[in-house]
């Protein structure tokens, strides 16, 4: 299915690169991450995703059309982000594409910022960053950094589809998630996701800037949000509040 | 002669909740057809999700920059709400990243129905880190 989808590259991409990824998901908390990392380390647009299966629309940049899911670089860091939620029945075929060409690419690691929903997140004044990993060893690399690891539940969308391929392909795949809100723009756990890259990556980034323009953020996320709602709730995102049922 | 086939309560409850389903996704999809902005009335409408528990009803909403003591909610009859509110500064649609229309907005607008009996007068407001949460006691019996 991932010959229906290629990678463009724009320039040539190191090997051995890390590549982090954030797709609209709840509190849309990968891209606002994203975001804020391609604007505070420079980052410009690599390579981008080509394909029959994405919605037939182009994301304008100065007049010129973009792919709405890119892939930003600069050294030996990757970022792919998407700027529309991506549909539900095509998210394996993207997903699988960009894990095959990172594969190619020989890439250190797959890190994946998101976030996981909490009910009466308002009232929470610390938010927690939890970790799941394609194998073992980078599961131990968050653990060492004291990042708390998402031991048992569902996770439903696009890490769930890059940490099953990556396990399976033997890659190593890292998805670090923040507390947040299920339906509303979330630049706190945004913040905090970062913080745990940091950790992990050494891929720092100032996160006051994030924070202090928090309210901004959310005003201008409402359409994404919105849009992004819409294509959670044909996933049944809500799965990931459920209690599992253990088989051991 | 047509044999009627009778169903179980298993399916007379799963035709139930696909109606539900899809009749909430036609007013989801009813939402999100149209803008999310008022150009005439310089508003732009909130996110927002709804809770229905088996004691009340709760509304949230999503307004940044938000003057706390503009914020007024409203019923209009037993089962719409109307909210507004006006934001700390003006904001042009150019800071939204759009260049191609001209215009302002200085307030949130929205309507919201809740869907099962409640008791407008008892309801409760609060309002914390720009997120409104109201909550509606529902009427029993």
């Amino acid at each position: 299915m991932s010959e229906e989808v290629s990678i463009i590259e724009r320039q040539s991409i190191p090997q051995g690169a890390t590549i982090l990824l954030g797709f609209p998901d709840v509190g849309l908390v990968g891209v606002i991450a994203a975001e804020h990392l391609v604007s505070e380390l420079g980052l410009t647009e690599v390579a981008y995703v080509d394909s029959r299966l994405l919605p037939p629309l182009v994301v304008l940049h100065d007049g010129l059309p973009h792919s709405p899911i890119r892939i930003f670089g600069k050294d030996k860091l990757l970022l792919a982000v998407s700027e529309t939620p991506i549909p539900g029945d095509i998210i394996y075929a993207v997903m699988y594409a960009l894990i095959d060409w990172a594969k190619k690419k020989d890439v250190k690691m797959m890190v994946s910022l998101s976030g996981i929903p909490i009910q009466d997140r308002q009232d929470l004044k610390e938010l927690k960053v939890f970790a799941a990993a394609s194998n073992q060893s980078v599961l131990k690399t968050a653990q060492d950094k004291g990042i708390e690891t998402l031991s048992e539940g569902y996770m439903v969308g696009p890490q769930a589809v890059i940490l099953q391929r990556s396990a399976r392909m033997n890659m190593p795949a890292l998805a670090l998630m923040s507390q947040c809100f299920l339906n509303y723009p979330d630049p706190e756990a945004a913040a905090e996701v970062l913080k745990s890259l940091a950790m992990v990556t050494g891929v720092k980034v100032d996160v006051a800037k994030l924070l202090e323009k928090g309210e901004e953020i959310r005003l201008k996320a409402r359409d994404v949000m919105q849009r992004t709602q819409q294509e959670m709730t044909k996933m049944k995102k809500s799965q990931e509040l459920d209690l599992p049922m253990y088989v051991s | 002669m047509a044999i009627r086939k009778r169903r179980s309560f298993g399916d007379i409850m799963d035709s139930y909740f696909e109606d539900l389903e899809g009749e909430f996704e036609r007013w989801r999809e009813s939402f999100l057809e149209r803008p999310s902005w008022n150009l005439k009335a310089g508003t732009l409408e909130p996110l927002r999700d709804m809770k229905v528990t088996p004691t009340e009803v709760v509304v949230t909403m999503d307004l940044p920059l938000t003057v706390e003591s503009s914020l007024q909610v409203k019923p209009l009859d037993n089962e719409t709400l109307e909210i507004s509110a006006k934001m700390k500064r003006i904001v042009h649609f150019e800071e939204l990243g759009v260049k191609h229309h001209k215009g302002e907005f200085q307030r949130f607008h929205c309507h919201t129905r809740v869907p099962v009996p409640v008791k407008m007068d008892d309801m409760k407001i609060r309002f914390k880190k720009g997120l409104l949460e109201i909550h509606i006691p529902r009427k029993r019996g």
